[in-house]
């Protein structure tokens, strides 16, 4: 075994020097994320009265359930900052353990610098496990700052410790998974998409399984919902996290067996020979060759979008009856069932819209992948026009959500017109359809990026990242309209509103058209692969 | 300068941020030439070159390709040239026929009966995946890919430096035969027997400037035969002008003489009685070499 390990000590402390830094990013989000609720808390809720406001408005809009679980107590400091920084907290350190770990480990082996190491005195396991160790102790490092920043701006020390515990179990976890499918992925790529896809499909689960309030056992065979059951603020319950460390070791342990019985640089399916001649002829047929096996996952993932959250829509009613909070509004007059439901289905398409960006912002990233491995240059070295190659990938970056939008928004909408809570299929279609610009608008400042300045290409993420922000925590934060109105996705209309108006749409769809020229001049007139 | 120029440069200058990669390159490839383009690691080939595709943008100088702009007129030159990189990156998932077909496509059709051949001569297996390809492999589909269409201009960056040299006589073999019907050739390399077999002229690059350039002849006269004599007599030190680096070892001489006065040197050494003599002719290896230095001043005196 001690063979099998040469290396890694000194290997690990160079990686940390070098990838270290790739964790920053999301230990400022996180640490941002849980320190805000706590310092913003008091400030905007200050009564009982505004409190209870709050957990009416969250009752009231279920899709917000979804993402941020449930809210199990929004009238403490520490309750509201579970809520909201829980499950999105744990699922950015996800985030970050997957790509760190995919990078150090399956990513140096495609691009041949792991060859390097492999041929110094390194043993077969050392990579692999300098790749966990990494993810571990950034794990470690964002739970540690982000739950003594929290502590010291005012939030309760056993909650506040106990959350960034949770944050850094869930990192803890999904590199374990991610050790397992850079095992199984073919390159980083497919084994980034495996790991995230896993993560996506737990944290869609367990929304689901609170909101509409599934039996037991649908949170526990769920680890992202040991990670809730730990009621930081509201109960403090450390042991769940123990389920947390078994679930690591034992995913760690496969990914070494895994990785001893297979050849270095190579996933566990073997390639076959392809076809000696070629059918694709055009940048647009390479663009969709290029992003195909993506676009084919995320068309499947979007079916089960469209299924789960149409029948999600479908028991609207039982949840929001089961809401003391909404009760009351209702009771009172404040509102009606069929504003609400329309609000949801708002609410609802524009997350599916969110969701749908993120291929499109891929596709314009997996240019830039292609550019600095210099592939780009072989096709612009050819008679075709830089314009016509950056159009080829833009139209389909824009298309593939387009796609996926519809596909999620014409099964919500059949589901829920079946469903007697009197949603009006067309209704639903047309809304879909006036989200698309919307979403347009967000990965347009992906395509400005990558032709302009690919440089930060970290910046294409900010149009999804901020509409996400403002589309689902905004309203219950009482943000100003000219703070939401940088959303796109703030400017869609509810078209069932009689005095619904188009001109947001005209609006964003300017500032699109605007990003899309600054990309296409940007991308005409820079240098390649710099 | 010349009329039928294909290539001219002047002042060429190029930064990556502060660092100077070109600093006024000066190039001149006439049609239907061979242009050997040497230099030592990073000193700018590949910049040149990535320079007259368009890639990067001159920051500084003119440069003319085909008579267009390399910069503005993309479409129109790229359909008269073809271009293998240095270091050739491939499609992971994409077969080398389908990159093959794929990169002649965009350049507007290829030949197929040369891309039979080519597939056939460079033993080239067109069935494996990107990713399987061997360094070798992935740059004979390159190669493949560049040759098979009918262009004016090659424009070849270290295309030989993962190939076996059998593989490496077949190219040699292709691109005299490219030459033979009419194309244009730049030809970046390290290797100077490939380039002394093929071109008609020499340029070398150093630190982003062209230091030498030339017909190998031209440049061979810049070079120096060195010659190792016995003699009987000793000679006056004083009188040797013809020789360059003498050295006297009792009767033993060594020294270099410039290619145009060895007649000059041999009359000098004829009256000390030479007991043996070896002359070795001069190698553009040895101008190579003392160009690549770097602490020696570029500039050669002639
Ligand atoms: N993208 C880049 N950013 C910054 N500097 C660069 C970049 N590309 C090249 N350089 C620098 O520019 C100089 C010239 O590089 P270039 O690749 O043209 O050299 P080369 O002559 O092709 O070398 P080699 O023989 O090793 O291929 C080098 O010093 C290199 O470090
Ligand atoms: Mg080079």
């Amino acid at each position: 075994m001690s063979t099998m390990l040469a290396g890694a000590a000194p290997l690990l402390r160079t990686t940390l020097k070098h990838d270290g830094r790739r964790f920053a990013p999301w230990i400022v989000i996180v640490t941002f994320l849980s320190t805000s609720s706590v310092l913003v808390y008091p400030w905007i809720f200050p009564s009982q009265q505004d409190r209870a406001g709050l957990a009416a408005a969250v009752g009231g809009n279920p899709a917000v359930g979804l993402i941020f679980g449930p809210a199990f107590d929004l009238s403490t400091t520490d309750g509201f900052n579970a809520w909201r920084s829980l499950a999105l907290g744990g699922f950015m350190t996800a985030l970050g353990a997957i790509f760190v770990l995919t990078r150090a480990t399956r990513g140096q082996e495609d691009s041949g610098q792991a060859e390097l190491l492999a041929s110094g005195v390194l043993g077969r396991a050392s990579r692999l496990l300098v790749g966990i160790g990494l993810a571990l102790i950034g794990s470690l490092a964002l739970g540690v700052i982000a739950s003594v920043l929290t502590g010291l701006s005012g939030g309760d020390w056993p909650s506040s410790l106990l959350l960034g515990a949770t944050f850094t179990a869930t990192g803890w976890m999904f590199a374990a998974v991610a050790a397992v499918t850079a095992q199984i992925g073919s390159d980083s790529r497919t084994a980034n998409s495996i790991a995230v896809g896993v993560l996506g499909v737990l944290f869609l689960l367990r929304g689901f399984a609170y909101s509409i309030q599934a039996p037991d056992w649908t949170v526990w065979i769920n680890p992202l919902g040991w990670m809730t059951q730990t009621h930081p603020g509201t109960g403090n319950h450390w042991w769940p996290l123990g389920y947390a460390l078994a679930l690591t070791l034992v995913l760690t342990t496969i990914a070494f067996t895994l990785q001893s019985r297979r050849d270095f640089g190579q996933g566990a399916i073997a390639p076959r020979p392809g076809p000696a001649r070629g059918k694709d002829r055009s940048t647009w047929r390479l663009a969709v060759r290029l992003n195909g096996g993506p676009i084919i996952a995320w068309t499947v993932a979007f079916l089960a979008l469209g299924l789960v959250f149409g029948y999600f829509a479908t028991s609207i009613n039982d949840i929001l009856g089961n809401d003391s909070n909404v009760s009351q509004m209702l009771a009172a007059g404040a509102t009606t069932p069929d504003a609400l439901i329309a609000a949801f289905i708002v609410t609802i398409l524009s997350l599916v819209g969110i969701i749908a960006a993120i291929p499109g912002v891929q596709i314009m990233l997996k240019l830039r992948t292609e550019e600095m491995e210099d592939r780009v240059e072989l096709v612009i070295a050819t008679k075709v026009r830089r314009v016509r190659f950056y159009a080829s990938n833009v139209i389909l970056a824009l298309a593939a959500p387009t796609l996926f939008l519809l596909i999620a928004g014409v099964l919500i909408a059949t589901l829920a017109s079946a469903a007697d809570i009197g949603v009006d299929f067309g209704d639903a279609v047309l809304q879909t359809v006036a989200t698309v610009p919307a979403v347009w608008t967000i990965i347009a400042v992906s395509i400005a990026v990558v032709g302009a300045r690919p440089q930060v290409s970290l910046a294409a993420w900010v149009g999804v990242l901020s509409s996400f922000v403002l589309t689902l925590l905004g309203p219950s934060f009482k943000l100003w309209d000219s703070v939401l109105a940088f959303s796109p996705f703030w400017h869609v209309p509810n078209v069932t509103n009689s005095d619904a108006d188009v001109w947001g749409l005209l609006w964003i769809t300017l500032v699109t058209a605007l990003f899309l020229v600054v990309g296409f001049i940007g991308f005409r007139r820079r240098d390649l692969a710099r | 300068m010349s009329a039928n120029a294909v290539i001219e440069i002047a002042g060429l200058v190029k930064s990556y941020g502060k660092f100077p990669a070109l600093n006024g390159l000066d190039l001149t490839v006439d049609q239907g030439q061979v242009h050997g383009f040497l230099g030592p690691n990073g000193s700018g080939k590949s910049t040149t070159i990535r320079v007259l595709l368009g890639l990067l943008r001159a920051d500084g100088g003119t440069v003319r390709l085909l008579g267009g702009d390399p910069w503005k007129d993309v479409v129109e030159l790229h359909r008269r040239l073809a271009y293998v990189p240095g270091d050739v990156s491939l499609w992971p998932g994409m077969t080398g026929g389908e990159a093959i077909d794929l990169l002649g496509a965009l350049r507007g059709g290829l030949n197929e009966k040369r891309r039979a051949e080519l597939v056939d001569r460079f033993e080239l297996d067109p069935t494996k995946r990107g990713r399987q390809y061997s360094k070798g492999n992935r740059q004979k589909v390159a190669i493949v890919a560049a040759l098979a269409s009918d262009v004016e201009l090659l424009i070849l960056d270290e295309p030989t430096s993962g190939l076996d040299p059998l593989m490496e006589n077949i190219f040699l073999e292709v691109i005299a035969e490219a030459k033979q019907r009419g194309t244009t050739v730049l030809l970046s390399s390290h290797i100077l027997a490939e380039v002394e077999s093929l071109a008609d002229r020499l340029s070398i690059i150093r630190d982003g400037r062209i230091v030498e350039t030339g017909t190998l002849t031209e440049l061979r006269g810049h070079t120096r035969t060195s010659i190792h004599a016995v003699l009987q007599r000793i000679p006056p030190e004083d009188e040797m002008d013809a020789f360059r680096d003498v050295r006297l070892d009792g009767a033993k001489l060594t020294g270099t003489v410039d290619s145009n006065r060895i007649g000059e040197a041999m009359s000098f050494l004829a009256p000390y009685g030479i007991q043996s003599l070896t002359v070795e002719p001069p190698s553009l290896e040895s101008l190579f070499l003392r160009l690549y230095e770097t602490d020696t001043p570029a500039a050669a005196t002639s």
